[in-house]
């Protein structure tokens, strides 16, 4: 393999773990503030990439059609993960972990039977915006533009997500959950507030990464469990809580898997070596590369 | 409050329970008649032959979740890797029937032991981590297995699996398979009900209750769950081994995580905290998935994640709690002389006030009044504690230093000292929750510096009063049992009753602490002042010579602080306790200690009676001292 092949599996497991990242971010930072690890946090992704066919097929016209997508797909996950948050989290809040555990399981069936009733179990695919829809020569071979896009996408998020949490009020709030949420409630803060926010952005993120994926991969009812094994694995390695472990977890996995799937002996594997990864990780640090250690 | 009263059912749930598992026994056994009667009467619509399928999935299932809720329930541990070793039992069937051409039944001997095989390996990866990281790392065991039954053509045959398995002749009637499935089942039921019962299920239910106090009465909390994590990945392996043989195949399907919420549904459906619960869950589940999921197999999931949601917000004790629930409905409407007990504790006011009766009644009986009654002064005795030179500092900020003590045998021994004098970090380096930077701390003739808590624990060495700590969903009764059985060994016998080893002993030290007649209540309904005589209890049951009290009476009314040191006094004579303690309330300090050590600043000031303390114009300073400082 020369370096061009290098450089273009680099790229592509880049934009993998460009959106693993912005899935995965949402998934820690819910589990950092509301101590609450979310299994219907892969079902939004579905539904988020359900809501770009459809707005992309029957609303809008292919052109302008994704970025509609790109807005509607995450204010309807983020209206979800309200109506989730109120409903389903808050009664089990401060019980045992499993009641959150189960109940959040609970949800992935019901949102994959829904899914699948309203939508059918057809595979289907989008194609990329026409103003992505290129490619640009990389050491002599042809990389999609989109993909590009995809990382630029992540880097913003990633950035945005910083500017959130350390120069808002908000985000102030955020972090002070994430280190004492008792203690903020002394302070006048509404916390039940805070958390269904929390909880919106974090699946707003799932339903991006639904909407940012839509066009490489099929959409079918099968993703939410997928993505949901990728995150669980990025949030193990790197750390739950952390975003700065979600974006290093999430570029190892995103590497591992491209260059898996790379050669034709290893790709059957490639998962596996995902969890091997994760299993060694675990095993030198139980609590995840930038992740702190849970009493 | 529900949840409690549904993991200690009433003796008359207990019965309408026990009758509902007689009644389940002679259905099952009685399923292939039935199934030919209800053909011979709808010979259209009914099939015995399918009938009796049905029945074998339902025994299979039931047996599948009942092994899966020795984690859920009993232990409190959330896999998603159970679908796992229930796919390896089935698939160790298939290979040794299929790509060996062995004995089908041998397989089915097999595997339960390649099974728990994988469940102790992948259990000693995925017990690295506790709770979410553990259900997520079993998550990512599960994937992983089912990548290599995928992947693998030439062994597993890959994605289509193994099929068309053949079986001996003697098991190929319907009929036979089923009542072949039914002794199996039967035979894994008893067994994980023994376990459940025995002292090692005993250890179960205090690591579910209280992790931190399970270890702290001396239980290997990691080991009980690798232990539990592979048992009960032997008995998935023995139900996907049947499934194999009824359903004759083997795919990679089962085990997909997804699969893993069938026990998941069917434990909860019928009620984690039941034995049998989960088998009843099965014969619910099966007919949904016949008749809902045959008809609506989109609406499928949309049912399973409703019922589970359902469970999760709403009855938590599932199905088999019902019974309970209904008495507690009735009771609400009916009065009766049995429900008086109950409805006594409904208010925690009225608890409070009757125990106060049977303590003033109880302790009149052995009023001791403190110093005089003592038969030998404290200076006669045997040092029992050492202290020796002990410093402790955290980065720069030294918390105590250079402290020497001597804890003498039966002695009541206070330490005071305005805030920040480092009488909790002495505490926390006695009991090992910290290591001492520098000095030495021996204990009945043995040095114990740096050894772990739980050692030092086991030592003799008892904590109470700081946190209230005890086993919230375990009666009082099985609060001080069980730790009996964990400090004396016992909780490593899988068999045996542990409810009725050490009953009358628990008894006896109950009464002694004036909680004889709540032994039967969830520890967690007791009042505040009662739990703090629970954790008395528990530190009795669990050999301790010396108590060390932190700040006993903090947040206590001036009636309760009475009663609870009347309590303490009384134990320490009784038992022959030796008490070490540190409070603010100097009416505590001098109505109760014989030896009184003065810390200021993390040094030892003096020493001395509480006569001699009192008078001392050092002493007198630095609590002057604070007053004018905070004034």
């Amino acid at each position: 393999m020369d370096v061009g092949n290098l450089v273009l599996f680099f790229l592509a497991g880049l934009s993998i773990a460009a959106v693993l990242f912005i899935v995965t971010a949402g998934l820690s930072l819910v589990f950092g503030a509301l101590r609450v690890i979310n299994m219907a946090h892969g079902s939004l992704y579905m539904i988020g990439a359900f809501v770009s066919w459809f707005v992309i097929v029957h609303l809008a016209n292919a052109l302008f059609g994704f970025w509609a997508a790109l807005l509607v797909a995450p204010l309807i996950t983020a209206i979800i993960g309200a109506v989730v948050e109120i409903f389903v989290l808050k009664p089990v809040y401060g019980k045992e972990h499993l009641l959150q555990l189960l109940g959040t399981y609970a949800l992935t069936l019901i949102f994959a039977g829904l899914v699948r009733k309203v939508f059918g179990a057809d595979v289907r695919s989008i194609s990329a915006p026409a103003a992505l829809n290129s490619s640009v020569p990389i050491f002599g071979h042809g990389f999609s533009v989109y993909q590009l896009f995809l990382i630029a996408v992540a880097v913003l998020v990633a950035a945005g997500l910083y500017l959130l949490l350390n120069r808002t009020g908000l985000g102030r709030n955020i972090r002070a959950a994430i280190s004492d949420p008792q203690l903020l409630s002394t302070t006048g803060v509404n916390v039940t507030r805070l958390f269904t926010i929390v909880f919106m952005i974090g699946t707003a993120l799932a339903g991006l990464g639904g909407v940012l994926v839509s066009p490489t991969s099929s959409v079918d009812p099968g993703m939410d469990s997928n993505v949901l094994i990728n995150a669980f694995a990025i949030s193990v390695i790197g750390g739950l809580g952390s975003l700065v472990g979600s974006l290093v977890g999430a570029v190892i996995v995103g590497l591992i898997l491209s260059f898996g799937f790379a050669y034709p002996p290893t790709a059957h594997y490639a998962i596996a070596f995902v969890f091997a990864a994760m299993v060694i990780v675990l095993t030198i640090r139980p609590w995840g590369l930038f992740g702190r250690a849970e009493q | 409050m529900d949840r409690l009263r549904a993991l200690l059912p009433s003796a008359r749930g207990d019965r309408i329970r026990w009758g509902l598992a007689a009644l389940l026994a002679v259905t099952i056994l009685l399923v292939p008649n039935l199934a030919q009667v209800a053909e011979n009467a709808f010979p259209d619509s009914v099939s015995a032959r399918f009938a009796i399928f049905l029945a074998s999935q339902a025994l299979v299932l039931g047996l599948w979740a009942t092994s899966f809720n020795l984690m859920l329930g009993y232990t409190g541990m959330v896999s998603f890797a159970h679908a796992a070793y229930y796919g390896i039992g089935a698939y160790t069937v298939a290979i040794i029937a299929h790509n060996y051409h062995q004995n089908a039944v041998y397989g089915l001997l097999a595997a339960p032991l390649v099974a728990g095989a994988f469940g102790f390996v992948t259990g000693l990866i995925a017990l690295r981590a506790v709770r979410l990281y553990f259900s997520l790392l079993t998550l990512a065991i599960s994937q992983l297995l089912f990548t290599i039954a995928f992947e693998w053509y030439d062994f597993t045959g890959g994605d289509n699996g193994i099929h068309n398995l053949v079986i001996p002749d003697w098991l190929s009637d319907q009929t036979t398979i089923y009542y072949f499935i039914a002794a199996v089942t039967a035979l894994c039921l008893l067994l994980m009900f023994i376990v459940v019962r025995s002292p090692f299920g005993a250890a179960l239910l205090a690591i579910r209750e209280n992790r931190q106090r399970a270890s702290s009465v001396g239980l290997s909390v990691k080991a009980y769950e690798l232990a539990i994590y592979t048992i009960a990945g032997l008995f998935a392996g023995v139900a996907g081994g049947l499934y194999a043989i009824y359903d004759l195949q083997a795919y990679p399907q089962l085990l997909y995580w997804t699969t893993n919420a069938q026990p998941v549904v069917i434990a909860l459906l019928g009620g984690t905290g039941s034995f049998l619960g989960p088998v009843l869950g099965a014969v619910i589940y099966t007919y949904l998935q016949n008749f809902v999921g045959k008809n609506y197999p989109n609406e499928f999931d949309i049912v399973l994640g409703a019922i589970v949601l359902g469970v999760v917000l709403i009855a938590p004790g599932g199905f088999v709690s019902l019974p309970d629930f209904f008495l507690r409905l009735r009771s609400r409407f009916r009065r009766r002389p049995e429900d008086e007990r109950v409805e006594l504790v409904e208010s925690a006011g009225q608890a409070m006030a009757a125990l106060e009766v049977s303590r003033a009644v109880a302790s009149s009986a052995v009023q001791v009044d403190p110093g005089a009654a003592e038969p030998a002064g404290p200076d006669q005795r045997a040092t029992l504690l050492k202290v020796n030179g002990l410093s402790k500092s955290f980065g720069g900020l030294v918390a105590v230093r250079d402290v020497s003590l001597n804890v003498k045998q039966g002695d009541r021994h206070a330490i005071i000292g305005p805030n920040g004098a480092g009488k909790s970090t002495l505490f926390n380096l006695i009991t090992g929750r910290l290591k001492p930077s520098a000095g030495s701390v021996e204990f009945d003739g043995r040095t114990i510096t740096g050894w772990a808590d739980y050692r030092i624990a086991r030592a003799g060495i008892g904590r109470a009063f700081q946190i209230t700590n005890i086993f919230p969903r375990l009666s009082v009764r099985q609060n001080v049992q069980y730790s009996m059985l964990a400090y004396r060994k016992v909780t490593i016998r899988p068999f045996g009753f542990a409810d009725r080893i050490f009953r009358e002993e628990a008894s006896d030290l109950l009464e002694s602490v004036g909680l004889g007649r709540y032994a039967e209540l969830a520890a967690g309904q007791l009042s505040h002042g009662d739990q703090r005589a629970l954790e008395l209890a528990i530190s009795i049951a669990l050999g301790s010579k010396l108590l060390l009290l932190d700040e006993p009476t903090a947040g206590m009314s001036p009636y309760e602080t009475q009663k609870a040191m009347e309590l303490v006094r009384r134990l320490a004579t009784e038992r022959g306790l030796t008490l070490l303690f540190c409070e603010h309330d100097m009416n505590v300090v001098f109505g109760t200690a014989q030896t009184v050590t003065v810390m200021h600043l993390g040094r030892v000031l003096t020493e001395g009676s509480p006569q001699q303390v009192r008078n001392n114009p050092d002493v007198q300073r630095i609590y002057l001292g604070e007053l004018e400082a905070s004034a």
